[in-house]
C-alpha cells in the first residue's frame, strides 16, 4: 500500500522552493529566483500556495529603502517534507 | 524551472540538487583560519627569535600582533554595523559561527586580561592552546570537516604538553607548533577543497 504523494509539493517548482528551505535558515526571494532559475511571477504564486497550506513563512519588509522578501520553512513544512521524502522512497523501491 | 508534474525520480534527483545548492552556502573557504593562523605562527616565532637576540622588550610582537587585531576586529564590527553585504541567505551555521567567534574573542580577551594581571604568561598560552582547540573542535564538527577535527585533538595534546613547560620559549615554539596544526594546515585542506569544488561548478554551469 503506497501513500499518496502530496499534490503541494508534488511539483517542480514548488518541490525546489521546500528542498532549498530545508537546508537553510530563511532565504530571500531573490535567492531563491536564482537557484532555481524561475521567473518572478511564477515564483511567486508558488511560494504563495506553499504559505497558504502552511509550509512556510513568508515575511514582507524594506531594508535600506528596498523591499525584501524572506522565507522559510515552518514545522508542518518539515513534517510535510519528510512524509513526502518517505513516499517518495517507498514508490522509487516498488 | 516552471510550474509542472514530475516523476518519483525527478523529485528525489531535485530534492538532492537544491539540497547541495544549499550546502554550498556553509562551505568554509578557510581564509580566515589561514590568516589568523600565520599571524599567531609569526608572533610565535618571531617571539622566540626576540627572546634570543634580545631585539625589544619580550612582548613586543605580542602587543605588535593585538593591536593588528584589534584594528581589525573594529574593522569588521563597523563593516557588520555600516557596510553589512546583503546577504541573501542565512544558514543555521553561519548563526552558530557568529556566536562561536563571538564567545572565542570574549573568551580570548579574558585569557589575555589574566595574563597581564595576575597568571604566568607560560600558563596563559597553554590556556590558549586549548581554547583554540575548542574553537576548532565545533567549528570543524559544524562543517563537518574531518581535518579540523582530528588537528583540534593534536591541538589539545600540544598544549597539554605545553602545562609541563618551564621556560617561555619552548612554550612559544609549542604555540607555534600548535596554530601551524591548528589553523594553518587545515585552513590550506580547506581552501584547496573550496577551490576545488569551485572549479567544478563552474564547470557544471558552464555545461
Amino acid at each position: 500500500m503506497f501513500k499518496d504523494l502530496d499534490p503541494i509539493l508534488h511539483s517542480q517548482l514548488r518541490l525546489a522552493v521546500m528542498s532549498l528551505l530545508i537546508g537553510v535558515k530563511e532565504a530571500e526571494f531573490t535567492y531563491i529566483k536564482e537557484k532555481t532559475g524561475a521567473t518572478a511571477g511564477n515564483l511567486s504564486v508558488q511560494v504563495q500556495k506553499l504559505k497558504d497550506v502552511g509550509y512556510i513563512d513568508v515575511t514582507k519588509q524594506f531594508k535600506d529603502n528596498y523591499p525584501q522578501t524572506l522565507c522559510r520553512v515552518t514545522s508542518a513544512g518539515i513534517k510535510a517534507f519528510e512524509v513526502y521524502v518517505q513516499a517518495l522512497q517507498e514508490y522509487i523501491k516498488k | 524551472m516552471e510550474e509542472k508534474q514530475i516523476s518519483e525520480h525527478e523529485g528525489l534527483l531535485l530534492i538532492q540538487q537544491m539540497i547541495q545548492t544549499a550546502k554550498k552556502e556553509q562551505k568554509d573557504d578557510g581564509k580566515g583560519w589561514i590568516i589568523w593562523g600565520w599571524m599567531l605562527f609569526l608572533a610565535s616565532i618571531l617571539t622566540v627569535m626576540n627572546i634570543n637576540f634580545k631585539w625589544f622588550q619580550t612582548f613586543f610582537f605580542w602587543n605588535f600582533f593585538g593591536v593588528i587585531t584589534l584594528v581589525a576586529l573594529a574593522y569588521q564590527t563597523v563593516s557588520y554595523l555600516f557596510i553589512r553585504k546583503t546577504e541573501k541567505v542565512r544558514t543555521y551555521t553561519k548563526d552558530l559561527f557568529q556566536r562561536l567567534n563571538t564567545g572565542f574573542f570574549i573568551s580570548l580577551m579574558f585569557i589575555i586580561v589574566a595574563i597581564n594581571v595576575n597568571i604566568s604568561p607560560t600558563i596563559g598560552f597553554s590556556l590558549l592552546i586549548s581554547l583554540y582547540a575548542f574553537w576548532i573542535l565545533i567549528y570543524g564538527s559544524a562543517l563537518n570537516f574531518r581535518p579540523s577535527i582530528i588537528a583540534a585533538y593534536l591541538t589539545w595534546g600540544i598544549g597539554f604538553v605545553s602545562l609541563f613547560m618551564k621556560g617561555f620559549e619552548q612554550v612559544m615554539l609549542l604555540h607555534a607548533a600548535a596554530v601551524l596544526v591548528g589553523y594553518i594546515i587545515p585552513g590550506h585542506i580547506a581552501n584547496n577543497e573550496f577551490r576545488k569544488l569551485h572549479q567544478r561548478n563552474k564547470v557544471v554551469e558552464s555545461v
